[in-house]
C-alpha cells in the first residue's frame, strides 16, 4: 500500500526531535492564541510567518499548521469557561459548554472538547492521505477554464454559507479581487493602481492586509464595544475530568457526525472550520430527539462543533496541497510561507516534496496527541491567563502586530498600510461587512485573473469555454444551484435563522 | 440589530448625509492638495498645492462639462488625469449627494456603506483608466481591473438600493477614542523605527496604545509595556535573528 508507505514516511520525518519540537512549540502557540480573545488565528499566523523565516521549510510548516488546529483547541476553553469565544470557531461552543460549565460541569465538558477534537483530527489525517493522491491526479486533467470554474465555486461558496447579506458577502469579494490588483500586472509588468508608490508596486502583502482587517480592526472594535469585556469566569475549581459513560454514550454520535460534516466542508474551497462548526452545532439540533436540550447544557451542543471545526482546520489543507487553491485566509498565509521557502504550492508538490507533504500530514496526527496531552492539565494555567485584563493585553498585541509586520519586509510603510486596513476594517464592521469574503476573494484574485486571461487565451477570446469543458461546466452549475438557493427567499429567511440564533 | 432607527431619518439627517457625499466626491483632490503642501517644505516630489488646486478646479468646473460635450460630439482627444478624476469619479458621486438629498432613507448602514464602497470602485475605475484595455482576445493590463471595478460599481449601487427600499438599522456609532490612539500608536511605530529603534519606538508606541482605553492604569501599564519591550528586544533580534535597530541612531554613533 503506498499510503502506508507514504504515512510511515511522513512519521519517520514528523517524528526528528527539531520537527517535534516545532510541532509542540505550534501547537502550544496555537492553543495560547485559540484561549485568548481577541487575537484570531489568522493574525497570529500572519505575525509569526516571520518568524520561520529561519527555519528548514518542513519545521516552518508543521508550527504553522499546530497554530492552526491548536486554536481550535484553546477556543473551546475559552469558549466553556468564560462564555466568550476565544475564536470564531467556538462561537457555537459557547452555547452549551459554558451551561455544562455553571451546572458544575466544566470538566466533562472540556474533556469531550478534546475527545472530539482528536478523535476529528485523526480521521482528517488519514483523509488527507487517501484523499490526497487520487486529488493530485485529478488536478493534472484541470485546465485554466477548469481552475477558474473551481475558484467560482469556491467563493459563490463563501457567499452563500457567509451570514448576512448576499450582496454585501458577493460586493466584499469583488473588493478583494480588485485590491489583489493593486501592483505590477503578472503578464505586462504595468503598474495597476499603484499611483508611482514604489512600496505598492509588488502589490498589497496579503499579510499586511490581513492583520489590519483582522488585528487592529478587531482590537479597535473591541475598545468601544463596552470597553472591558463581561467576563463571568467560572471560578470553582474544575474537577473531575472524566466524562461520564452517559456522556460519552451521548457525543459518540455527535462526534460521528461532528466529524463528517467538518470534513467535506473543510474540503470545499471557501469553508474552513467557522462554518463548520455552525453547520454542526445546526445538524445536532435539527436531529435530536429533544431539541429544547440544546442552550442548556447538551453534551452533543459542544462534542459537535468542536470535532467539526478541528476536521474542518485539517482537511483544509487539501485543496491547497493538491490544487494549490488556498480555501481560506490561513491557507492563503501558509501559501506564503511556502513560496517564502521557495516552495510552489500545486499538484506537483506532492512529487517534488514528499517529505515536506508527508511530514506535515503526520505532524497533524503527533500535534492532535500533544494537544490532547498537554491540554486537560493545562487547564488552569490557561484559566489564569484569561485573568489577565484586555487593558493590558491590546497595546501589547498592537506593538507585537507592528514589529511582526515590520520584519516580514523590513518596510515601515507596511507597518502604516496595516492600520489603513485596521480603519478599513473597522468601518467593515459597523456597516456589518463581513471581511472574511474579502480576503478569500483577495487571495484567489491573481490566481483567477491568470487562469481567466490564460484560458480565453487558449480559446481565442471565446467565453464559452467555461461552458463547453464538461469540468468546467459541471463546476459552474453547482455554482449557479447554489446561488440560487440562496437567493430563494424561503431559504433565506430558514439560512439567517440558522446563523442568527446562535449569535445572541 | 438592536435599533432599527433606520425608517425615521429626519431632513436635517439627509443633509448631512448629502453633504458628507459631497465631501467624499472630492476626497481624492483634497487629499492630494494636503499632500502638495509637504512639496513647499521639499517633503516628497509633485506638484506644488497652487498648481494642485488650480489644476482640479478648473478640471472639476471646466475640462470635466468640456470633455462630456467633447465626447457627445464625436470629439476623442484624449483628457488629462484630473478631468478623468472629476469624471469618473467626482460627477458620479455628486449627483448621489444630490439624489441623496430626495430620499427617504431607511436603512442608513447599508445605503451610507454602499455608497462609500461605490466611491471606492470608481476611484479603482480611474486608477485603471491609464492601463491598456483588450488587445484582440488578450487581456490587457487594465482589463481585470476594469471588469471587477464595474461589477463593484454595480453591486454597491445594489446595496445602496437596499439601504433606500428595506428597513433596517441605523448608523452605527463610531468610536473615537480607541482608533485613534490605536492608529497614532501604529504610525508612531512606523516613523520611529528606523531612527529610534525597537527599544525606544516600541514601548512609546505601547504607551500611545495604552491611552486609548479609558481604564488604562499607568504605573501598571509602564511596567507591562518595560516588560514587552525587554521581552521584544530580545526576542525579534537575538533569537530570531530578525535586523532592526535596537537603540536610537544618535546614541549608537
Amino acid at each position: 500500500m503506498d499510503i502506508f508507505a507514504n504515512l510511515a514516511h511522513g512519521f519517520a520525518v514528523a517524528l526528528s526531535p527539531i520537527n517535534l519540537l516545532m510541532c509542540l512549540i505550534g501547537a502550544l502557540v496555537g492553543t495560547l492564541v485559540g484561549v485568548l480573545p481577541g487575537i484570531g488565528t489568522i493574525a497570529t499566523v500572519a505575525m509569526l510567518l516571520p518568524i520561520t523565516f529561519g527555519l528548514p521549510p518542513v519545521g516552518a510548516l508543521i508550527m504553522l499548521a499546530g497554530i492552526y488546529y491548536g486554536a481550535q483547541y484553546g477556543g473551546s476553553t475559552t469558549s466553556i469557561l468564560v462564555n466568550i469565544p476565544g475564536e470564531a470557531t467556538s462561537v457555537v461552543t459557547a452555547i452549551d459548554g459554558h451551561q455544562m460549565a455553571k451546572q458544575g460541569r466544566a470538566g466533562p465538558a472540556l474533556a469531550i472538547a478534546a475527545i472530539g477534537s482528536f478523535f476529528a483530527g485523526c480521521v482528517a489525517t488519514v483523509l488527507i492521505a487517501v484523499l490526497g493522491a487520487p486529488l493530485t491526479k485529478l488536478a493534472l486533467a484541470f485546465g485554466p477554464a477548469e481552475y477558474f470554474s473551481l475558484m467560482v465555486l469556491g467563493l459563490i461558496f463563501a457567499v452563500v454559507l457567509a451570514k448576512g447579506s448576499v450582496l454585501k458577502a458577493i460586493a466584499m469579494i469583488v473588493f478583494g479581487l480588485l485590491l489583489s490588483m493593486v501592483g505590477s500586472d503578472i503578464e505586462t509588468g504595468a503598474s495597476r493602481m499603484a499611483f508611482n508608490i514604489p512600496e505598492l508596486a509588488d502589490g498589497l502583502g496579503f499579510a499586511t492586509v490581513a492583520m489590519g482587517v483582522f488585528g487592529f480592526a478587531e482590537i479597535i472594535r473591541n475598545l468601544d464595544a463596552g470597553a472591558e469585556m463581561n467576563r463571568d469566569l467560572v471560578q470553582q475549581k474544575i474537577t473531575g475530568l472524566m466524562p461520564t459513560k452517559k456522556d460519552l454514550k451521548d457525543s459518540a454520535p455527535a462526534i460521528l457526525r461532528g466529524t463528517a460534516l467538518g470534513s467535506i466542508l473543510g474540503i470545499l474551497p471557501g469553508g474552513g472550520a467557522v462554518i463548520a462548526s455552525f453547520a454542526a452545532y445546526t445538524l445536532e439540533k435539527k436531529l435530536a430527539k429533544n431539541p429544547s436540550r440544546f442552550g442548556r447544557g447538551a453534551i452533543e451542543g459542544v462534542a459537535a462543533p468542536e470535532s467539526a471545526n478541528n476536521a474542518a482546520a485539517q482537511t483544509s489543507f487539501i485543496p491547497l496541497l493538491t490544487l494549490g487553491i488556498p480555501p481560506n485566509a490561513v491557507m492563503a498565509l501558509m501559501v506564503g510561507a511556502m513560496t517564502i521557502h521557495g516552495i510552489v504550492p500545486g499538484p506537483q508538490v506532492m512529487q517534488k516534496q514528499p517529505d515536506l507533504v508527508w511530514g506535515m500530514i503526520a505532524s497533524m496526527w503527533i500535534g492532535n496527541l500533544m494537544l490532547i496531552i498537554i491540554n486537560l492539565p493545562l487547564v488552569g494555567i490557561w484559566v489564569r491567563l484569561l485573568r489577565v485584563p484586555y487593558r493590558l493585553m491590546f497595546p501589547s498585541i498592537v506593538i507585537f502586530c507592528a514589529i511582526g509586520i515590520y520584519s516580514v519586509n523590513n518596510a515601515p510603510v507596511d507597518v502604516i498600510l496595516a492600520g489603513v486596513f485596521g480603519l478599513v476594517g473597522y468601518w467593515l464592521i459597523k456597516h456589518d461587512f463581513e471581511p472574511a469574503p474579502l480576503l478569500l476573494g483577495m487571495v484567489l484574485g491573481p490566481l483567477m485573473e491568470e487562469n481567466l486571461r490564460r484560458a480565453l487565451l487558449i480559446s481565442r477570446g471565446d467565453w464559452s469555454v467555461f461552458l463547453t469543458r464538461p469540468l468546467s461546466a459541471v463546476l459552474l452549475a453547482i455554482a449557479a444551484f447554489l446561488l440560487t438557493l440562496t437567493l430563494l427567499p424561503m431559504l433565506r429567511a430558514k439560512r439567517d435563522e440558522v446563523f442568527t440564533e446562535s449569535e445572541n | 440589530m438592536a435599533d432599527t432607527m433606520g425608517h425615521s431619518a429626519t431632513a436635517t439627517r439627509n443633509t448631512s448625509v448629502a453633504i458628507g457625499f459631497c465631501l467624499l466626491a472630492i476626497a481624492p483632490q483634497i487629499f492630494e492638495f494636503i499632500w502638495s503642501i509637504g512639496t513647499i517644505f521639499g517633503w516628497g516630489a509633485g506638484r506644488g498645492p497652487a498648481t494642485v488646486l488650480i489644476s482640479h478646479a478648473t478640471a472639476l468646473v471646466a475640462g470635466a462639462p468640456a470633455a462630456l460635450i467633447g465626447a457627445a460630439s464625436g470629439d476623442t482627444k484624449k483628457a488629462s488625469s484630473d478631468v478623468l478624476l472629476a469624471l469618473i469619479y467626482s460627477y458620479p458621486i455628486l449627483v448621489v449627494a444630490i439624489v441623496t438629498l430626495f430620499m427617504t432613507i431607511r436603512s442608513a448602514q447599508d445605503y451610507v456603506g454602499g455608497v462609500i464602497l461605490m466611491a471606492l470602485a470608481l476611484f479603482a475605475l480611474w486608477a485603471s483608466s491609464d492601463l491598456q484595455g483588450m488587445r484582440g482576445f488578450s487581456f490587457g493590463a487594465g482589463t481585470a481591473p476594469r471588469m471587477f471595478g464595474g461589477l463593484l460599481v454595480a453591486l454597491s449601487a445594489g446595496i445602496a438600493l437596499t439601504g433606500l427600499l428595506t428597513d433596517g438599522p441605523a448608523m452605527a456609532h463610531y468610536a473615537w477614542r480607541g482608533p485613534m490612539f490605536v492608529m497614532a500608536a501604529i504610525v508612531f511605530f512606523a516613523l520611529a523605527i528606523r531612527p529610534l529603534g525597537v527599544v525606544v519606538s516600541a514601548f512609546v508606541s505601547f504607551m500611545i496604545a495604552a491611552t486609548g482605553s479609558h481604564e488604562t492604569r499607568w504605573l501598571e501599564a509602564a511596567i507591562v509595556g518595560a516588560c514587552l519591550t525587554l521581552g521584544c528586544a530580545i526576542l525579534f533580534p537575538y533569537v530570531l535573528g530578525l535586523p532592526m535597530p535596537m537603540f536610537p541612531r544618535f546614541l549608537v554613533q
